[in-house]
């Protein structure tokens, strides 16, 4: 970054650029793209959630006008692709396009009507039948881990993994403590729920022999290579788009069987083949997520200070242990973040993840750490009122504290220099502690049932190659690319291998890159979620986009800096460090000599015989960088939740909100408010809403948004946002990843507000969501135990 | 409509129907389309009462001027239905038809004692709302009969109203959900009458808690009593959102806010 004296975009609230395009309805989705002669596909879908394939009955569909074919797993040869992992004991699935010979959940696809229309290739699935021979329900996880009964033949057992990790004399902690308080914590099951239903189409050019995979997915890179795996293509040869893509939350991070199966019979077909999900398919079949039971004990001295904590998680993962992530993924993230942001050095966790009958769980906005804050937080207010110590005050005493980073946690995570205890003083601040407390106090004395809650969390975010994106994972996704180019008309591009879906990244790299090129904003034309755009990239997840695809726009827009400033000075008879880039238009200090970005485009390109020969070689003004922050950096917050609940209805309102967070330098804080925004509205659904529910049978209750009932905006407070904006030591730019921590924090304030709210009664929330139900039997059963 | 029996069906504004379509719970060979038809569209004062034609939409009941001044309960509860893009489109006519048990305009025809006005081959006639709601989306409604408009009687001069409900979203289906009018006479409950919805398979009349509470005053006693006896006497079903208990719990809650609202508007001037 030069340091002249003009404005920086980076800092700046600059509108979005997508915006104008997204609100007037002229995005370009995937289900908006119309090629000819594209084929439709509809899915029959198992209704089982555990059986055994007899007999597929098609033969009531093969004369229906209209339809092409129906293809079952019999049909291809393409061979399982399994998600590995170098954990010891794990146990892998394959994922292939099609059921083959058995069904492991409901909505699980077996047969894939083709035809010319998808309301003829509907007609036609709804007349296929099948018959099924029936196999035990495996729909509790600790059921389902002791059983003979296997979802996989091949596995020793239900349990894909299974882990042990201790550090310190647990033991001697616990014998130590004045204090030890424990609960069985319940994160129910979640579906991240995009706006956009996932959708593909692929087409299969057999001239070229080439696949294009247009996909609503936020990971194209990683889809690229396992389809290249799964079809035998080499890599060039296929490409994955990811046009605008309406949400993710981690729902489409991962590899699907139907991004399989339209592939495939593209190839076959020599025709675009599309499918769309729609919303039942969506909430049967899109990955799911936070489904564990969480047994935990917290042991503290007379002081409030954690000595020990001791955790057993059962992680329910759904029936296959999803591409690339793996069955470890939220379950291990649990125990890993679980120590939190506090000093403790004894901490000892079991991990155990299970298959279920049930849709296979994936990566969702926060993994694992909105489960981790929500114990710990619950543990630490117990301590808490039993030490008649104040929640704030507690967590003062046990935060890592600014000297002390960078910190080692219980579970072996290092956390580098971050804000917390500033976050937690901002956010005390911010809401006034003291009068928000009073204010509380005088709700109680008028009867009113009014709680506050605080929690304070930190997370791992940009991570670099020396860390695992998931634990064992084989993938390193540690670093991001960017290429920046100026063309002969001197107009900017910048391609990176990252997919934005809704975080505004065509707008925050612009900034970068416009401010290291000094251009406008408005002048970067930003590339992304084209895997042939790129030679590598995985996409978009894990908060990472800023950190990883921001610092590769960094190096490489100051690389072509200085090509430009190279080929200027040669222009201009200058010496390049006396040379100014703004508003596109480059200047020598001192002097009234000038040239524009395009009048050195054309010389470039065009007027090349301007520069001497051994100058021509390097002289394209476009530059491709990696950038790798080899650890990531910490992301740190704390949120201040009040809520009331009605005594009558027992009804949650969530009163106010607020977030002081440290996610480093911000690049555009309109963009980072409403990514947290957007994650507290998640983690209050996690908390209050929430919850895809399955009968014994494996049948999901939840299917329709009548039933799977997620927060509106009447639901959500006006939530305040503060920030501490100091540049992050570690990472270039000094940014932090910021899209999940809204999602992390906010459950465990808003069950600590609840419990707070309920303290008259001697409840603790140890389920979420806290539902009206759940509530109205959790006072009834207190009022009964009363009397 | 008499030339597909049973396989035809009527759309107006199409929020149940076209969800229906959707799922394919619903495959009807014939849609008739009667949103057009002006004579629906109709909200016609007369001495009697207000009646409404099939095709009003639920905005359009929110906004009227003649039912704010005879039947403003009506104005008041079009707001928990739903959102506003529905209620731009949903009707009376196809909310009566449908007949949810968790609606609010079953639960008002209900309660207001509406006339139901059908037509079919066989002519036109009248059904009490009481007598029109037979099971949870099953109506008195034969497949060939059109609804074609409401009538809603005025309510008695000084009447007090009250409507509550308890949802676990803005907007959502009611969980529980009650309407109460009332008159008042020296101070004590003159006429009464309270309705429930989402607690039983049809919208429905308490007429035991009706008669309990005639003659007296609405104290804290008699409020204790008739939450009591609301919870007694209704039978909900358990789904996803509420068991039956809580509804049971939710129904007395509900019940007891909508007579608060209902005794202190009759004390207004």
């Amino acid at each position: 970054m030069q340091d002249d004296a003009r404005p920086k975009l980076i800092g700046s609230r600059v509108q979005r650029l997508e915006d104008p395009r997204l609100l007037t309805g002229a995005g370009g989705f995937v289900d908006d793209i119309q090629l000819a002669h594209t084929l439709h596909v509809a899915l029959v879908r198992s209704d089982h959630a555990h059986a055994r394939i007899l007999t597929i009955d098609v033969s009531a569909v093969e004369a229906l006008p209209g339809v092409l074919g129906v293809y079952t797993a019999d049909d291809f040869s393409a061979k399982p692709l399994h998600a590995t992992s170098r954990m010891k004991g794990y146990q892998s699935t394959g994922i292939t396009a099609l059921a083959d010979g058995k069904v492991r959940y409901v909505g699980e696809a077996i047969a894939a009507v083709v035809a010319e229309s998808r309301y003829i290739a509907e007609d036609a699935a709804s007349l296929i039948t099948v018959d099924y021979a029936p196999l035990p329900d495996l729909v509790d996880p600790r059921i389902a881990a002791a059983s003979n009964v296997l979802l996989h033949e091949h596995h020793d057992s239900n349990i894909l993994v299974s882990r042990k990790f201790a550090r310190g004399d647990v033991a001697e902690a616990f014998a130590n403590a004045s204090v030890r308080v424990k609960d069985s914590f319940r994160f129910h099951r979640k579906t991240p729920l995009a706006i956009e239903n996932r959708s593909y189409l692929a087409d299969f050019n057999k001239g070229k022999q080439a696949l294009t995979l247009y996909s609503s997915t936020q990971v194209p890179g990683v889809i690229r290579d396992a389809l290249a795996e799964i079809l035998a293509m080499p890599g060039h040869s296929v490409r994955v788009v990811a046009p605008d893509v309406g949400g993710g939350f981690g729902g489409k991070a991962s590899l699907y069987p139907e991004e399989i199966l339209v592939s495939l019979l593209s190839r076959r077909l020599g025709q675009p083949v599309k499918w769309t999900s729609d919303r039942l398919e969506d909430l049967l079949t899109t990955s799911q997520a936070f489904d564990e039971t969480i047994d935990a004990e917290l042991a503290v001295d007379k002081d409030g200070r954690l000595l020990g904590l001791k955790a057993e998680i059962l992680g329910d993962v759904g029936a296959y242990s999803i591409y690339p992530w793996t069955a470890a993924l939220e379950p291990m993230q649990v125990a890993g973040f679980l120590p939190g942001p506090y000093q403790l050095a004894n901490y000892q966790a079991e991990v155990v993840a299970v298959a279920t009958n049930k849709t296979p769980a994936g990566p969702y906005r926060g993994v694992g750490r909105p489960a981790a804050a929500f114990v710990l937080e619950r543990l630490i207010d117990m301590a808490a009122k039993r030490l008649d110590l104040d929640p704030v005050e507690m967590r003062r005493r046990n935060l890592v504290q600014p000297h002390q980073f960078p910190y080692r946690t219980g579970s072996g995570i290092v956390w580098d220099q971050s804000g917390f205890t500033e976050c937690l003083e901002l956010a005390c601040k911010g809401v006034d502690y003291p009068a928000f407390q009073a204010e509380r106090n005088t709700a109680r004395q008028a009867g009113r049932w009014f709680g506050v809650g605080v929690a304070s969390y930190a997370e791992l975010t940009g991570i670099g190659s020396r860390m695992s994106a998931a634990p064992g994972m084989p993938i390193n996704t540690g670093t991001e690319t960017a290429t920046v180019e100026i063309d002969a008309s001197g107009a900017v591009r910048a391609t990176f291998g990252v997919a934005s879906h809704g975080q505004g990244l065509e707008t925050t790299l612009a900034q970068i890159v416009a401010d290291e090129l000094g251009v406008p904003v408005d002048g970067v034309q930003v590339i992304h979620g084209d895997s042939a755009a790129v030679t590598h990239s995985t996409g978009t997840y894990a908060s990472r986009s800023a950190v990883l695809a921001g610092g590769a726009a960094h190096l490489s827009g100051q690389a072509v800096r200085a090509k430009v400033l190279e080929a200027a000075a040669f222009m201009l008879e200058a010496d390049a460090d006396d040379l100014d880039i703004e508003d596109g238009i480059i200047s020598e200090r001192g002097t009234n000599k000038t040239l524009s970005l395009a009048e050195v485009g054309r010389a470039v390109y065009s007027e090349m015989g301007r520069f001497p020969l051994d100058m021509r070689a390097e002289l394209d003004l476009r530059a491709t960088k990696f950038y790798d922050p080899e650890f990531g950096t910490t992301t740190s917050a704390t949120h201040i939740a009040a809520v009331e609940i009605d005594p009558e209805t027992f009804i949650v309102t969530v009163k106010r909100f607020l977030v002081a967070e440290d996610c480093g330098r911000l690049i555009n804080p309109m963009i980072v408010d409403g990514q947290v925004h957007g994650g507290i509205v998640q983690g209050i659904g996690a908390a209050l809403f929430e919850e895809v529910v399955h009968d014994q049978n494996g049948q999901a209750l939840s299917a329709s948004l009548v039933d799977y009932v997620a927060p509106s905006a009447a639901e959500v407070p006006k939530l305040e946002v503060l920030h501490l904006d100091t540049a992050a030591r570690g990472t270039l730019g000094g940014y932090r990843g910021m899209g999940e921590g809204g999602t992390i924090g906010a459950p465990a304030a808003i069950a600590n507000a609840i419990t707070d709210a309920l303290s008259h009664l001697n409840i603790n929330i140890s389920q979420l969501p806290a539902t009206p139900e759940r509530i109205y039997r959790l006072v009834t059963q207190a009022i009964e135990g009363d009397t | 409509m008499a030339s597909h029996r049973g396989e035809a069906k009527l759309i107006a504004g199409g929020q149940s129907l076209m969800p229906m379509l959707n799922f394919r719970l619903l495959d009807p060979a014939l849609l008739v389309d009667i949103s057009r038809l002006p004579d629906l569209a109709q909200i016609t004062a007369s001495g009697r009462g207000i009646t409404v034609g099939a095709g009003v939409c639920h905005h359009a009941l929110m906004r009227s001027p003649e039912l704010a001044e005879r039947l403003p309960i009506i104005n008041h509860t079009m707001q928990y239905v739903a959102h506003m893009a529905i209620r731009n489109r949903g009707t009376i006519g196809g909310s009566l038809a449908h007949g949810d048990p968790a609606a609010e305009l079953p639960l008002l025809a209900v309660l207001l004692d509406a006339d139901i006005h059908i037509t079919g081959p066989a002519g036109d006639r009248t059904a009490r709302a009481e007598d029109f709601f037979l099971a949870p989306l099953t109506t008195d409604l034969s497949e060939d009969e059109i609804l074609t408009a409401v009538t809603f009687p005025n309510l008695a001069a000084g009447s007090g109203w009250g409507f509550e409900e308890i949802a676990r979203r803005t907007g959502d289906f009611a969980l529980a959900g009650a309407g109460a009018v009332l008159t008042l006479h020296h101070g004590v409950i003159a006429d009464v009458r309270l309705a429930m919805m989402g607690v039983d398979e049809t919208p429905r009349r308490l007429p035991a808690i009706e008669a309990m509470l005639l003659g007296r005053a609405w104290d804290a006693g008699v409020r204790a009593s008739a939450v009591r006896q609301v919870r007694e006497q209704v039978n909900p079903m358990s789904d996803l959102q509420a068991s039956a208990d809580y509804r049971r719990h939710l129904a007395g809650v509900v019940a007891g806010r909508a007579l608060d609202t209902a005794w202190a508007k009759g004390h207004m001037p």
